[in-house]
């Protein structure tokens, strides 16, 4: 009985201890990084600084605010492929409504809100019309790119100068902020957005669905409104990364953030998201966005060409799902 | 199977008929096709401007011509512009303008477009083959080592130069980045070039992270920047803008939009090499249709590029440069 109770305890502690490397895994990638990146720079003093870490993070609230989506999506199974287009349409959106005289807030909302409604639009192709994601988001990829190209007139929209634009400059107006007001949008987002998935019934639920859709169902879960749901929700969010892009450019550009998809869905693999379901974490994601946004600055730094970057972004997509499995299959025996 | 091959023959002859038809007073239209780069950029609108503006002169001394406009939306999508092209020559232009994406990607393309009877006017950007009418484009080299001594005039001949390159493969951007460097290296010994392989990359967005990046690790040690084109030196804008660096370091940029004017007004952009997009559009079609007419044309026709400064920028001849009359062309 006693040796019994131990041994459960002792099997919680290796199920804590693991579930703790799961999610140090992908720290220790990060620190692996800027850490060969010091040793590799020959002025490694201006890689380490303040400035430098400022600029990193502004780089990467796009894809940051995006993966947030992306990793509510992919747990509950499913893929966004439309996230780029989406940021552009919305970007675009913004910078119309300040250039037509509209409240910078309002523009804002505006911007949120379209990106919301193009996540329903998805969400409602896949649970209405029966189209898995994959195809529903690539359909969805080309139409709002189509859209945004349409609407801003086959052109860029620039527009007066309103605080949006300071969203992420690197000195921070006030001051105290220490970094761009963007990154601190990411952050308090994450932080949210993980207590919700860690803690509440909605959260556990995104789980279940991606976990065992016909199980999740089986339970009582009307998993198509709640697809619905993370759709149009993670849509929020992109929105926000539209609004944020714009910010960056200080002009509504249709063109912008192709391919960024990729670097979204990266950024949630590289954190432990698993796209078949059921397994992700926010702040895995948020350290995957910084990895790549590092990867990029310090190979810029040192001089390295583009294709170095991205073979080494690409190689590093693929050791970080390796190195799971491969936990994972440890574990397991 | 001879249902098909007879419907296909009538289309083929009633798309030959609609090539060749008769203008309102009897003289022949030409059709022609003109593919830019890209369309959100302002100089490309210049080039269509100026494009209508040929067109609706040559239709006004009497020769029919309709200009197409059409080209892929991003700056770097090789394999859309290609298709555009493709489709031209299979719907049977008379002639069409390209301003090539790549200067190898789009010489098949341009080769089968002459095969099938369709010729092609090379604007803007070079391509490498010599089954082209002609070249018309700014001398970009020239550009280049405009920005070069402009530079090394505001460095009096020394310190730090950092180029930004555009992006792998352009050539009329390689064409600039090798004219500036050739020109510091000759005139300017004493000016040290620290970084000059980076590239900006096809958007705003990509050329404002590698300026943020570069800037990082050279900001401080560096007095002099060049950047070869309209993205890349609008990014590099933004980037310094950002770090409050915009006016303390000498910024020679290539191309114009109204961000450049007011940054050259508020002395954060201290010179710009400015092509004349307007006057390519207008003799690149020309140059067509002096073809199609059967005249003689020039294989090479340069079509100008100037230095603006702050000093010069309220000059009418600058002036009419900066804003060519882009709405009274297009609608």
């Amino acid at each position: 009985m006693v040796a019994e109770v131990k041994q459960n305890r002792a099997l919680i502690t290796s199920a804590a201890l693991h579930n703790w490397l799961n999610r140090l895994g992908p720290v220790l990638g990060l620190v692996l990084v800027i850490g060969i990146f010091s040793l590799l720079m020959k002025t490694p003093e201006r890689f380490l600084s303040a400035n430098n870490l400022r600029i990193v993070l502004s780089q990467t609230v796009i894809v940051a605010i995006g993966a947030i989506g992306m990793t509510m999506i992919i747990i509950s199974g499913g893929i966004d492929l439309a996230v780029g287009s989406t940021i552009a349409l919305t970007g675009v959106i913004t910078a119309l409504g300040i250039h037509s005289g509209l409240a910078p807030s309002v523009a804002l909302a505006s911007g949120i809100l379209v990106g919301g409604l193009v996540g329903l639009i998805n969400g409602l192709v896949i649970t209405r019309l029966k189209v898995v994601p994959f195809i529903a988001t690539l359909g969805m990829l080309g139409v709002a790119r189509g859209t945004a190209k349409w609407v801003a007139g086959e052109q860029t929209v620039n527009m007066a100068d309103t605080w949006l634009n300071e969203l992420l400059v690197m000195f921070p107006n006030p001051s105290w902020l220490l970094v761009a007001p963007g990154v601190w949008i990411a952050i308090i987002l994450a932080f949210i957005a993980a207590v919700v998935l860690r803690n509440t019934v909605f959260g556990r639920r995104v789980f279940a669905l991606g976990s065992n859709e016909a199980a999740a169902r089986a339970c009582g879960i009307a998993t198509d409104r709640l697809k619905v749901w993370i759709y149009g929700l993670a849509g929020l969010l992109f929105g926000l990364s539209g609004v944020m892009q714009m910010s960056r450019l200080r002009q509504g550009d249709p063109t912008v953030a192709a391919g960024s998809e990729l670097d979204i869905i990266a950024a949630v693999v590289i954190g432990g998201g698993s796209l078949n379901g059921g397994e992700g974490s926010i702040l895995g994601s948020m350290i995957g966005a910084l990895i790549m946004a590092f990867l990029r600055n310090g190979c810029q730094q040192i001089g390295w060409p583009n294709y170095i970057q991205e073979i080494i972004i690409g190689a590093i997509i693929v050791i970080a799902v390796a190195l799971d499995r491969w936990r994972r299959s440890r574990a397991v025996s | 199977m001879r249902k098909i091959f007879v419907i296909l023959m009538a289309l083929m002859v009633v798309g030959a008929c609609n090539n060749k038809t008769a203008g309102p007073n009897g003289a022949k239209k030409f059709t022609i096709a003109v593919i830019p780069k890209g369309t959100t950029h302002e100089f490309w609108k210049s080039i269509h401007a100026g494009s209508n503006k040929a067109a609706s002169e040559l239709s006004a001394q009497g020769t029919n011509v309709e200009v197409i406009w059409q080209g892929p939306l991003r700056e770097d999508d090789r394999e859309q512009q290609i298709k555009v092209v493709e489709g031209f020559t299979t719907q049977g232009v008379n002639g069409i303008v390209l301003a090539p994406l790549d200067d190898r990607a789009l010489v098949r393309p341009v080769e089968d477009a002459k095969r099938a009877g369709v010729p092609t006017v090379i604007i803007d950007s070079g391509l490498q083959t010599d089954s082209i009418v002609s070249f018309v484009a700014t001398d970009n080299r020239k550009g280049g080592s405009l920005a070069a001594d402009r530079l090394g005039q505001l460095l009096n001949g020394k310190g730090k130069v950092l180029l930004l390159r555009y992006a792998e493969g352009s050539a009329s951007t390689t064409e600039r980045e090798e004219g500036f460097l050739s020109e510091i290296k000759a005139k300017f010994p004493n000016i040290e070039l620290v970084s000059t392989d980076q590239y900006a990359g096809a958007t705003r967005d990509t050329a404002k992270r590698a300026s943020e990046n570069l800037l990082n690790r050279f900001g401080d040690d560096i007095q002099g920047i060049f950047t070869p084109n309209e993205s890349s030196t609008a990014g590099m804008l933004l980037a310094l803008q950002d770090i409050n660096k915009a006016g303390k370091v000498s910024f020679v940029g290539f191309d114009t939009s109204q961000v450049f004017i007011d940054a050259m007004r508020a002395g954060q952009l201290h010179g710009i090499v400015v092509q004349n997009p307007f006057n390519m559009g207008y003799l690149g079609v020309r140059t067509m249709v002096d073809q199609l007419s059967g005249k003689a044309v020039e294989k090479k026709i340069d079509t100008g590029v100037m230095l603006v400064t702050k000093d010069n920028l309220e000059t009418p001849e600058v002036q009419n440069l900066l804003h060519p009359p882009l709405d009274r062309y297009l609608k």
